[in-house]
């Protein structure tokens, strides 16, 4: 138990550490873009004309209100402090909205999307790969091409062929946007069709990849497998087929866990170009907005929680390897 | 059997998919469609506050101050609306403004002007709307530089003071005819908690004056519900749509298409090719379709090398295709530019002058631009085919103008092609607009297409003070928010000055021309095109009544006095 949780506690440090240096570059990064976000808030609130000296009033107050007219030092301080209180600061661009309702409005879509669409792909892409590699033959060679070229398409290229062909040339499904502008949000039948139709498409390009990346992978793993000696041993000593096939399928699955797991931990920010190819509303959406508009503390807040998720992830799948499996501690702790 | 179930899952999934395509339609009951009017164009982002004297108010707030970020008189009323067709102020919740001597302007509120919750809306919270100007720096708060006191005399009654150092009548009347008036008994108390308090206020329910209330919003639209308690009912009728919704696009194209087919009823958006839409229409039947509201300057940086000869600016002004800019990169929607700060159509053509244009103007004349160049700067072309001047400066600029502003881009474009057409080299940068904007503001450019004041009661005084006057502004490196260029001139200031408290409309119209004529030999901006105040279109598949430029019965704005007009179809 203490090996156990010196590994835990080791983990945890390097997590810690790599969180720390996340944070720096969030805070770092987007003051490397050139130009001033105030500048572009002015410009927008002046326009009416009747400018001089009362422009450098309202363009001091900015400042001082967003705490630029600090030295750097002094804002990294502030930022720190702010987020280890769990705030991430007023946006620029959506001023006065805090970052953190920002990020709590998007999240729910950026979610919706994609945990179906990793979950699904990732169930029905094991399944078919392990048919594939156990029927193999004509089914198998069919699958195993068909899932190659599908998971070779980069996600946002099959987002824009599924916007071409089912929303251009055979328009079924809606162009654009979460759900239809003349409707508000509510429990009725009505709007929950429009919502899964403007839902379809953005789905679709995530999961058809996602069925063909797990397909193809779950199907080598599973040959390998069913080549391996216990297999044969196993069907030696008269073992039902069923069983052997559960044991295949369970050692096929440890890659695939890691996987799974990681992926989860990308959801936040990886869905970003389907959502920018349907303006579909989630995180990705948000922080293409926040960085075009040099919003810095809607970018840090963003990518703060992205670097988190991921962290996190990795950190459960790292904690749950130290579990499942002693190997991996073993090596960890450098006892082998 | 394990076939049948097959068959009947996929036979099941098959018209699930078809249901869930085709039934939408038909399950999606909205708003009654001949009581809904959609409008579209001023919102891009959810709306985050209803607050008008922060940053980025969402529709129909917009900023106070901004007539063309808001929507006035939806919500918030102003005093008045300024028309740009003809000049005139409409009266909304004031009656009549006059002044009774040269600095004192009285403004008379109507009768029985109420709140949406019920309170009298009195001269009091006018005086405190404009005061707020004063206690904090906001968007409106330049109306301070010109103004002494806002006091209200009684209930109906408010004066307004000009600084008799600088009295500046059109401009003061220009924020009486644009900042809404807001209601001191809600925010009184916030100001007196400070600036902060006051700009993160969110005012997402806000109480207002006019005839309309927000009734929901979301990152998808915003819809407003009309108020039937409204206190200019029997005054001015009441506005005929029951629910204004502005849906919110994410890009152009989504909100054209949705113009194009009926679902948007009225739109500022820049549509390509109006004249192609079925069922569009716009100010004018004809080209250039819209009233022109700003005129995009490229600003010269007078101090840059090269360009701090006049005669450079000179020859580059010549080489410009301002017809083909007009054609291609305005869709047609402007006519050639002209080298004048004064809009030649609107409520501006009684100041501007043909005569003095033809005779110290410029216009495209390739020839004469080569002829500057050799002739009078004496400057040899080099091998790349690039002039040099003698004292061996290359002719060689740099334009910048946002990304993603695309008729500013192609406008440039073709300010490139010509340029080099005659031997001066222009190249093209669009970096993202907080850069341009940093730039514009710290004089970092040789050349940058830019706004400057649009037309309203103070223009074109607004106009050759961004442009002409170097009062306040400080050198290069450091921010300026006018006169980019840093340009100056001894005269200028006088006749400024001279204009802001000029009795008669000759009188301006003389003071103006001389302005236009420092303007035209100095070159310090060179005017591109012409561009609407805003995109003003309409779709008559629903509603109709809009009023047009044979119809004019309210000007091409988006002004509550439209709504009055508009009938379901």
């Amino acid at each position: 138990m203490t090996y156990l949780r010196r590994y835990i506690v080791s983990k945890a440090l390097w997590y810690a550490l790599a969180f720390v240096v996340a944070m720096g570059l969030n805070f770092l990064l987007p003051r490397l873009i050139p130009g001033n976000p105030v500048d572009a808030l002015i410009a927008q609130y002046l326009r009416s004309g009747g400018q001089g000296e009362a422009a450098s009033r309202v363009y001091q107050a900015f400042l001082q209100e967003f705490g630029l007219d600090e030295p750097m030092g002094q804002q990294f301080v502030t930022y720190v402090g702010n987020v280890l209180r769990g705030n991430l600061g007023t946006s620029f661009s959506f001023y006065p909205a805090r970052v953190t309702d920002l990020i709590a409005q998007a999240l729910p879509w950026t979610v919706a999307l994609q945990l179906p669409a990793i979950l699904i792909g990732w169930i029905l892409g094991n399944l078919l790969g392990a048919l594939a590699a156990y029927k193999g033959g004509k089914f198998d060679r069919t699958l195993f091409v068909g899932a190659l070229a599908v998971s070779s398409i980069p996600y946002y290229a099959m987002a824009i062929l599924l916007l071409y062909f089912l929303a251009v040339v055979v328009p079924v499904f809606p162009v654009a946007g979460g759900y239809s502008f003349g409707l508000s949000p509510n429990l009725s039948v009505g709007f929950i069709v429009d919502l899964i139709q403007h839902y379809t498409l953005p789905f679709l390009s995530l999961v058809l990849i996602a069925i063909g990346g797990q397909a193809v992978g779950m199907r080598s793993m599973a040959i390998y497998e069913l080549g391996a000696d216990y297999v044969n041993y196993a069907s030696g000593m008269g073992v039902k087929e069923n069983t052997i096939l559960r044991y295949v399928f369970r050692n096929a699955m440890l890659p695939q866990v890691t996987g799974l797991a990681l992926s989860l931990g990308t959801m936040v920010g990886g869905a970003l170009i389907t959502e920018l190819v349907f303006s579909y509303p989630g995180i990705g959406y948000l922080l293409f907005n926040a960085i075009s508009l040099n919003d810095y503390p809607l970018i840090q807040g963003v990518t703060l929680f992205i670097a988190t998720a991921v962290l996190l992830a990795n950190f459960l799948v790292d904690l749950a390897y130290g579990f499942i499996d002693p190997r991996i501690r073993a090596v960890q702790m450098g006892e082998r | 059997m394990k076939r049948t179930w097959r068959t009947t899952a996929f036979l099941g999934m098959v018209v699930l998919a078809v249901a869930v395509a085709g039934a939408a339609p038909a399950f999606a009951q909205g708003l009654p469609r001949n009581q809904t009017l959609y409008i579209a164009g001023f919102q891009w982002g959810p709306a985050n506050h209803f607050n008008p004297l922060a940053p980025n108010a969402a529709w129909p707030v917009g900023g106070n101050g901004n007539p063309d970020q808001q929507a006035p008189g939806y919500v918030y009323e102003s005093l008045f609306l300024y028309n740009i067709v003809d000049g005139r102020f409409e009266p909304l919740l004031a009656r009549e403004m006059k002044w009774v001597d040269a600095t004192t302007l009285r403004i008379q509120l109507q009768p029985g002007t109420r709140w949406q919750d019920g309170k009298a809306l009195t001269a009091r919270d006018v005086a405190f709307t404009f005061q707020l100007a004063e206690r904090f720096a906001l968007g409106y708060s330049s109306f301070w530089q010109y103004v002494k006191s806002v006091k209200a005399v009684d209930d109906r009654t408010v004066e307004i003071a000009l600084d008799p150092a600088k009295p500046n009548r059109p401009l003061v009347e220009q924020y009486v005819a644009t900042v809404m008036i807001l209601p001191q008994h809600i925010w009184g108390p916030l100001a007196d908690k400070g600036r902060a308090e006051l700009m993160q206020f969110t005012n997402l329910k806000p109480v207002g004056s006019g005839p309309y209330q927000v009734q929901s919003y979301s990152a998808e639209r915003i819809v407003l519900q009309r108020f039937e308690g409204y206190w200019g009912k029997s005054l001015y009728g009441m506005p005929t749509p029951k629910y204004l919704v502005h849906p919110i696009f994410k890009s152009n194209d989504a909100g054209n298409l949705a113009l194009k087919q009926g679902d948007v009823d009225w739109s500022q958006q820049f549509v390509p090719q109006v004249w192609t839409l079925h069922n569009v229409q716009t100010w004018y039947d004809k080209e250039p379709y819209y009233i022109p509201g700003s005129i995009p300057l490229m600003i010269i940086n007078v101090h840059k090398k090269g360009l701090d000869n006049v005669q450079v600016r000179r020859a580059l002004a010549y080489s410009i295709d301002y017809a083909l800019i007009a054609r291609t990169a305005m869709s047609r929607y402007s006519e050639p530019a002209k080298s004048s700060l004064i809009l030649p159509t609107g409520v501006e053509s009684q100041y501007f002058d043909e005569q003095l244009v033809e005779q110290y103007g410029w216009k495209h004349d390739p020839k004469k631009a080569v002829q500057i160049l050799e002739q009078e700067l004496k400057a040899k072309k080099g091998p790349d085919g690039i002039y040099v001047l003698p004292d061996g400066t290359r002719l060689s600029f740099t334009v910048q103008t946002p990304y993603g502003w695309t008729d500013w881009m192609a406008a440039l474009q073709v300010v490139s092609q010509s340029a080099k057409q005659v031997g001066i080299e222009v190249r093209t940068d669009f970096p993202q607009a907080p850069i341009v904007s940093t730039n514009v503001q710290n004089g970092n450019f040789d050349l940058v297409l830019w706004y400057v004041s649009q037309v309203g009661a103070a223009s074109p005084w607004t106009r050759f003070r961004d442009v002409l006057d170097d009062r306040g502004v400080p050198p290069i490196g450091q921010q300026a928010f006018q006169n980019y260029g840093r340009f100056s001139h001894p005269d200028v200031a006088g006749l400024l000055d001279r204009a802001a408290s000029a009795g008669s409309p000759e009188q301006l119209k003389e003071i103006y021309g001389q302005l236009d004529r420092i303007f035209m030999e100095n070159v310090p901006a060179i005017p591109l095109m012409y561009r609407p105040l805003l995109f003003y279109e309409f779709n008559t598949t629903h509603w109709t009544g809009f009023p047009t430029s044979q119809d004019p019965k309210a000007p091409p704005m988006f002004y509550i006095s439209v709504l009055r007009l508009v009938r379901p179809k």
